[in-house]
C-alpha cells in the first residue's frame, strides 16, 4: 500500500507542541552551572569619544564579576563583517559612532545584579554634534560601490534616446512623485539572546540565529578562535526578520567574557537595547517617474533611490530601486541608488530589503499612473507585464502573475471598486470607503545547503541540516519532504536543525530555506537509497544478500526484491547496522540555466478612513501568491499573512524618529513605537496559484517568506487615495496626514 | 532598579504609618515598577496596598462611589458603570491593554505619570523628572505633547483616558493621610505644570487616594468617549474626547465636555459646553463651539495638527449622541 504523502497538505507544525506549552528552548533558556549574566551599558551621545568611565560603583555593587569597557577591553578582532552584520566590533576604541552604541558590559551573578550595576557606571563623553538628519544629508548622498545587484546607476534606453529624461519628455503621459519611509526595526518577539559555555578550550553558543554556520565564522573571527572549536545552537528562534542573520556585539562579548571569567555567560538584550544594537531597515526616500502612451503603454520608467547607512559601517545600504526593473516592460528604464551616510547605529536586511521599500513607491506610482489614465489599475499593471527581464533577457521560469491578478480581483470582488475616489462611505457616511491593489515580486534564491538523511534500526529516518526555523516552518517542511522523499509517515521522521555541527547550510535568509533544503533531501534520499540497497546485497545477514543491486527497489520505507519485501529498519536490524546515512548538497541558484526566477503575488485591499478624524483601518485583504509549488498550505499562509501585517505597519504605524540634533532614536521601545496589534488586522484572504517551478528544483518550490510584505503597503496608500482623493507619499499614513 | 524597602500594609493605619518622603504605595504597579526599572521612580520604601479594603462600586443619592483598588477591568464591566456613564467604561476600555487593565487600579490610573519619552529616559534633561534640567520636548518630539496649559518648563500631556472622563463629569477624589480624610475635585487635583513640573497633583506624602466619586448626573447615560489613536487599540491618545448630553428633543439642554491627549492634564472645556447649552444639536453648531476649545492652544513643532484634531474629535463624539 502506496503511503499517502504529506506533500502540499496543511499539517501541524511539528514543533507547535514544544512552542505553545513552553517546552521549547530558546537561546537563554540554557541556565549551565555557574551561569553568569551580561548587561549592556549603551552610549547616550551620538557622536564624541569617551574622555573616562567611573565603574568603580558598579564594580563594588554586589555580584559583580567584572566590567568590561574601552578602557578595560575585552580583545576583539574586526576583520571586516560578515556579508551583512556590522564591521565594527565592540569596546576596541573609545570612539563613540552612534547614540546607543556599545560602551560595557557588566557582568554579575545574576541579571538584575548586572543590570543595576550598569546603572551606576559614569561615561564622561567628548561629545560632538552627530550628523544624524537624513533629509538634511540627502544632497550629500554618495553612489554606492557595485554590490549583489550590479552597478547602483543603470540604464535601459531604447535605440537613439540619449537620457531617460528625454525618453520621459517624450511620453504622452507622464506622473512622477516622492515617497518617503522612516527607518523600521524587526522587532523580533524573542529578543537577541546569547549563551556562552567554554569548555577545554571549546565553546557552545547558544544564540538565536538565523545561520548558526556563519554565526560560527563570525565569533570564530571576531573572538579569535579555530572556527573547528566553535558550536553554535540555535534549535528555536523566535523571528528574526533579517536581523538574526548576523552577528552583533552582545554575542562577540559574551563568548569573549565566558572566556575570560572561565565560567558560562548569558546576556539578554532588552527590548529598548534592540533598537539599537541589533540593526534596523535604512530610511528611504525614493523618486519615480513614469511615462506611458494614452492607451496605457509604458515607454519611460525612472526609480531613484537614496537610503540611509551608518558611519558603524556594515552594508551597502539595500536597493530599493531593483524592485522596479523586472516587474514591467518598458522601452526605457533608469534605476539608481544613493547612500545617505549619517551617525546612527547599522542598518541591516530586513524581510524584503529592496522590495520593501521598492514596491511602495513603485506601485504607489503606477496607481497614480491609472488615476491619470482613468484606466484600471489591474488592466494597465497586465498591460506592462514582463516576460523576459530587461537587461539580461531572460526569460522567468514560470510566471503566472496574471492569474493572480485574475484570481484576487474575483475574489476580493474588485469589480465592485469605485474608480472615482471619495465616493463610497459607510451606511452612516462616517467613513470614506476605499479599494487598493498592487503588485508583489520578490527574487527566488536558493543558496548552498547540504541535508544529511540517516535511516535508523528503529525505522524513523534522521533529517538534519543547519538550517533555521524562525518561525518559517523548516521544521515542519523537513518532516513532510523527508517522508514524501522516504515513502514513510511523517511521525517516523525526525528532523534536526538550528546546529552548526549539522551539514552545512546558508541559513533562513533571502526566503531561501525551502528550495535548498527541498533539492538537497531530494538528492540525500536518492543517495542513501542506495546505500541501503548496496548494504542489502553486500551483508551476509540480509536476506537479500548476493541480488544484483539493480533488482532491489526501495518503496515505502522498504526493500523489495523477488516477492520479499523488508522494511529498512528490519533491514538494519537483521543486518545489525545502527544505521545508514547519505549527505548531498545543492549550490546557488536554480538547476537550469538562463532563467529568471521570481516569485510574483497580487494584493487587494479596502480601507476605511474617517472622514471627521483621519484614522485608516484596513478592513479587508486578499492576497494571491505565485511561487511555485506549496510544500504547507498553513506554515505558507501564516508567513503571507505575517507580511501583509509586516506591510500594515510600514503603511501606518511603524517608524523612528530620529533626533536631527542628537543622532538618538527618540521612539526606541514598544510603547511609542507601534507595531500592529490585532485590532489592526482584518479578515485575511489568502490563495496560492500552484505551479510548480521545476526550473528552480526538482520540488518547483520558491520562497514565501519575504514576498507578503512587498507591496503591502501600497495596497493600502492606494486604497486610502481611492478613499479620500488623498495620496499620501510621506508613510506612515498617520491620522494628522488625512485631516 | 535600586535595592529599597518593600512591605505589605494590612490596615489603611499601618499604610500611613510606614509612608511618607520616599515612599511610594503599590497598587498594580503598571506605572510605578515600569518607572523603578527606568531609574526614573527611585522610592526608598515601596508599601503594597493591594490588601486594603479600598473596593467595591457603590450607588447612593450623592452618586457614584468607587474604591480605589478597583481594577480597570472590573470597573468598565459593571452594569452600574456601563449603563449609568458610559463615559467611563469607554474610557476604560479605550485604556491601555486587557492585561494591565486587569492589573491597574483606579487610584493607580489617576497618578500615572508622564508618557514623554524624555521623562522615562534618565540620560536626557526633563524638568518633570529632575527639576531645573531643562525640557527636551520643547525642541525635540513633540508630535504627542500638549497644546493646553503647556509652559516653557514643560509640555507633557496628562495621559490617562479615564482621567478625562471623570474630569468631564465633576468627580472627586477621596483622600487620606494621619491627619485626616478630605475630598477634592479632580479638576483642582491636577497641577498645571508652570515652572514646577515635578509637582502634579495635590497628594501631600504619605496621603492614600481612597476612592473616586462621581456625582449623581441621570443623564450621563447619554454620553461617550471618543479617542484618537495612531493605531487601533493599545495606544495613548493624539486626541481625545469625553462627552455627555442632556437632549430635549433636538436641544442640548445641558453638556459636560473634556479632551485629553491635548493638555497637560485633564481639560475641561466650560466655553465650548457655554456655546452648546440651550443650542441645536447641529453639526455647524456644534463646529462652532468646538472652536472654542484652542483658543489659547500653544502648538509645538511638531503636535500642530491637535489644533484641527481636537476639534474634529470633539464634533464627532458630540455629534455621535444624536441617536
Ligand atoms: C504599555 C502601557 C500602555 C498604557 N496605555 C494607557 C492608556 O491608553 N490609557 C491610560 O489611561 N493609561 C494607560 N496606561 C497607564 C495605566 O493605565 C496605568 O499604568 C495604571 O492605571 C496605573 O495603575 P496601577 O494600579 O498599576 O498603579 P501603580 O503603578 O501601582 O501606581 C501608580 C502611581 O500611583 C501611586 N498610587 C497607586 N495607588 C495609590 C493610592 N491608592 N493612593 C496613593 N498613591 C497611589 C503609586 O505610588 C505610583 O506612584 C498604560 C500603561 C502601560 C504600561
Ligand atoms: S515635556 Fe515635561 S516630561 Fe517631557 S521633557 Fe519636558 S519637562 Fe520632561
Amino acid at each position: 500500500m502506496s503511503q499517502q504523502s504529506p506533500l502540499g497538505k496543511p499539517v501541524n507544525r511539528v514543533d507547535g507542541r514544544l512552542k505553545v506549552t513552553g517546552a521549547a528552548g530558546y537561546a537563554s533558556d540554557h541556565h549551565p552551572d555557574r551561569l553568569a549574566h551580561g548587561y549592556l551599558v549603551l552610549s547616550t551621545v551620538g557622536r564624541g569619544s569617551i574622555r573616562s568611565m567611573d565603574t568603580a560603583a558598579a564594580q563594588r555593587s554586589a555580584g559583580v564579576l567584572a566590567v568590561y569597557t574601552p578602557l578595560n577591553p575585552l580583545k576583539l578582532f574586526n576583520q571586516g563583517g560578515g556579508l551583512f552584520g556590522p564591521n565594527w566590533v565592540p569596546l576596541q576604541d573609545t570612539e563613540v559612532r552612534h547614540h546607543g552604541q556599545i560602551v560595557g558590559l557588566v557582568v554579575a551573578e545574576t541579571f538584575e545584579q548586572a543590570r543595576d550595576a550598569a546603572a551606576l557606571v559614569r561615561v564622561a563623553y567628548d561629545a560632538r554634534t552627530p550628523v544624524a538628519s537624513f533629509e538634511d544629508n540627502i544632497p550629500n548622498a554618495a553612489v554606492p560601490e557595485p554590490f549583489f545587484f550590479g552597478p547602483a546607476i543603470q540604464d535601459y534606453l531604447a535605440d537613439g534616446v540619449a537620457s531617460i529624461d528625454d525618453a520621459l519628455a517624450a511620453a504622452e503621459v507622464t506622473v512622477s512623485g516622492s515617497y518617503r519611509q522612516p527607518i523600521k526595526l524587526h522587532n523580533p518577539m524573542e529578543p537577541h539572546s546569547t549563551v556562552a559555555v567554554w569548555r577545554d578550550g571549546h565553546v557552545t553558543v547558544y544564540s538565536g540565529t538565523q545561520a548558526p554556520v556563519g554565526h560560527v565564522q563570525d565569533i570564530a573571527r571576531c573572538v579569535g578562535v579555530d572556527q573547528a572549536r566553535v558550536r553554535v545552537v540555535s534549535p528555536y528562534v523566535g523571528g528574526g526578520f533579517g536581523n538574526k542573520a548576523m552577528t552583533w556585539g552582545h554575542t562577540l562579548l559574551t563568548v569573549a567574557a565566558a572566556r575570560a571569567l572561565d565560567r558560562p555567560v548569558s546576556t539578554v538584550l532588552t527590548r529598548e537595547q534592540m533598537f539599537t544594537v541589533t540593526g534596523h531597515r535604512s530610511a528611504v526616500a525614493q523618486t519615480v517617474a513614469l511615462g506611458a502612451t494614452r492607451d496605457g503603454v509604458l515607454i519611460a520608467v525612472k526609480h531613484d533611490a537614496y537610503s540611509s547607512a551608518s558611519t558603524s559601517g556594515a552594508m551597502f545600504p539595500w536597493g530599493p530601486h531593483t524592485t522596479t526593473l523586472p516587474l514591467y516592460r518598458s522601452e526605457n528604464i533608469h534605476i539608481g541608488q544613493r547612500a545617505v551616510t549619517l551617525d546612527i547605529p547599522t542598518s541591516t536586511i530586513m524581510r524584503a530589503p529592496n522590495e520593501e521599500p521598492g514596491a511602495f513607491a513603485i506601485e504607489s506610482a503606477m496607481d497614480e499612473l491609472a488615476a491619470r489614465l482613468r484606466m484600471d489599475p489591474v488592466e494597465l499593471r497586465m498591460k506592462n507585464g514582463t516576460t523576459v527581464v530587461p537587461g539580461n533577457g531572460h526569460p522567468w521560469s514560470s510566471k503566472h502573475l496574471d492569474e493572480c491578478y485574475r484570481v484576487g480581483a474575483r475574489r476580493f470582488g474588485w469589480s465592485r471598486r469605485n474608480p472615482v475616489p471619495g465616493k463610497v462611505t459607510s451606511p452612516d457616511r462616517e467613513w470614506l470607503i476605499g479599494m487598493g491593489m498592487a503588485t508583489a515580486i520578490y527574487p527566488a534564491a536558493r543558496f548552498p545547503s547540504q541535508v544529511k538523511i540517516r535511516l535508523q534500526a528503529d525505522g524513523t529516518a534522521g533529517v538534519s541540516t543547519a538550517g533555521a526555523d524562525l518561525g518559517t516552518g523548516l521544521w515542519t517542511v523537513l518532516a513532510q519532504l523527508g517522508a514524501d522523499a522516504l515513502g514513510i509517515p511523517m511521525d517516523r521522521i525526525r528532523p534536526d536543525i538550528g546546529d552548526s555541527a549539522l551539514p552545512n547550510n546558508t541559513g533562513a535568509v533571502s526566503s531561501a530555506s525551502t528550495a535548498g533544503a527541498a533539492s538537497a533531501l531530494r538528492l540525500a534520499a536518492e543517495s542513501v537509497k542506495r546505500a541501503l540497497i548496496q548494504l542489502a546485497v553486500e551483508n551476509p545477514r540480509s536476506p537479500f544478500h548476493g541480488m544484483n543491486p539493480q533488482d532491489v527497489r526501495y518503496a515505502d520505507g522498504a526493500l523489495t526484491a523477488a516477492a520479499r519485501r523488508v522494511s529498512f529498519g528490519d533491514l538494519l536490524e537483521a543486518t545489525g547496522s545502527a544505521a545508514v546515512e547519505a549527505t548531498e548538497g545543492v549550490g546557488f541558484g536554480g538547476d537550469r540555466q538562463g532563467f529568471e526566477f521570481a516569485s510574483f503575488g497580487a494584493h487587494f485591499c479596502e480601507v476605511r478612513v474617517n472622514r471627521w478624524t483621519g484614522e485608516t483601518r484596513v478592513s479587508r485583504f486578499t492576497t494571491v501568491v505565485d511561487a511555485g509549488k506549496i510544500i504547507n498550505p498553513k506554515t505558507a499562509r501564516s508567513q503571507i499573512i505575517g507580511g501583509v501585517i509586516f506591510g500594515i505597519g510600514q503603511a501606518l504605524s511603524e517608524g523612528i524618529q530620529v533626533e536631527p540634533a542628537t543622532g538618538r532614536f527618540a521612539n526606541a521601545n514598544f510603547a511609542e513605537y507601534l507595531v500592529p496589534v490585532n485590532a489592526d488586522v482584518p479578515p485575511m484572504d489568502v490563495q496560492f496559484v500552484q505551479h510548480p517551478d521545476t526550473a528552480f528544483n526538482s520540488e518547483g518550490v520558491r520562497g514565501i517568506g519575504e514576498l507578503g510584505t512587498v507591496g503591502a503597503a501600497a495596497a493600502i496608500a492606494n486604497a486610502v487615495y481611492n478613499a479620500t482623493g488623498r495620496r499620501i507619499r510621506d508613510l506612515p499614513i498617520t491620522p494628522d496626514k488625512l485631516l | 532598579m535600586r535595592a529599597h524597602d518593600f512591605t505589605i500594609a494590612r490596615t489603611v493605619g499601618e499604610a500611613l504609618s510606614r509612608s511618607g518622603d520616599g515612599s511610594a504605595y503599590l497598587a498594580g504597579g503598571t506605572t510605578l515598577v515600569d518607572l523603578m526599572k527606568l531609574d526614573v521612580m527611585t522610592p526608598q520604601r515601596v508599601v503594597d496596598i493591594n490588601r486594603l479594603p479600598m473596593r467595591g462600586v457603590h450607588r447612593d443619592r450623592r452618586g457614584l462611589h468607587i474604591g480605589a483598588l478597583e481594577r480597570m477591568s472590573d470597573i468598565a464591566g459593571y452594569p452600574l458603570v456601563k449603563a449609568g456613564y458610559p463615559v467611563i467604561a469607554e474610557a476604560l476600555l479605550a485604556s491601555a491593554s486587557g492585561q494591565l487593565r486587569n492589573m491597574a487600579s483606579i487610584g493607580g490610573n489617576l497618578l500615572q505619570r508622564s508618557r514623554c519619552g524624555y521623562f522615562r529616559d534618565t540620560a536626557t534633561p526633563c524638568n518633570k523628572r529632575e527639576p531645573g534640567t531643562g525640557c527636551s520636548a520643547l525642541n525635540g518630539e513633540n508630535r504627542m505633547h500638549a497644546i493646553l496649559g503647556t509652559s516653557n518648563s514643560c509640555v507633557s500631556t496628562h495621559p490617562s483616558d479615564l482621567a478625562v472622563a471623570l474630569v468631564a463629569l465633576d468627580a472627586a477624589v477621596q483622600l487620606r493621610d494621619r491627619s485626616g480624610v478630605r475630598t477634592v475635585r479632580l479638576a483642582d487635583f491636577y497641577r498645571l505644570p508652570g515652572t514646577t513640573p515635578h509637582l502634579e497633583h495635590d497628594l501631600r506624602p504619605g496621603e492614600l487616594v481612597t476612592g473616586v466619586m462621581v456625582p449623581r448626573l441621570d443623564w450621563a447615560r447619554r454620553s461617550t468617549y471618543l479617542k484618537i489613536r495612531d493605531r487601533t487599540s493599545y495606544e495613548f491618545a493624539l486626541t481625545s474626547a469625553a462627552v455627555a448630553v442632556n437632549l430635549s428633543g433636538r436641544t442640548i439642554r445641558d453638556v459636560r465636555l473634556a479632551v485629553g491627549g491635548v493638555g497637560t492634564r485633564p481639560w475641561r472645556l466650560p466655553a465650548v459646553e457655554d456655546a452648546l447649552r440651550n443650542r441645536p444639536l447641529r453639526q455647524d453648531v456644534v463646529e462652532a463651539a468646538a472652536a472654542r476649545a484652542v483658543a489659547d492652544a500653544r502648538p509645538l513643532a511638531h503636535n500642530r495638527f491637535k489644533v484641527s484634531l481636537v476639534q474634529r474629535t470633539i464634533v464627532r463624539a458630540v455629534m455621535s449622541l444624536k441617536g
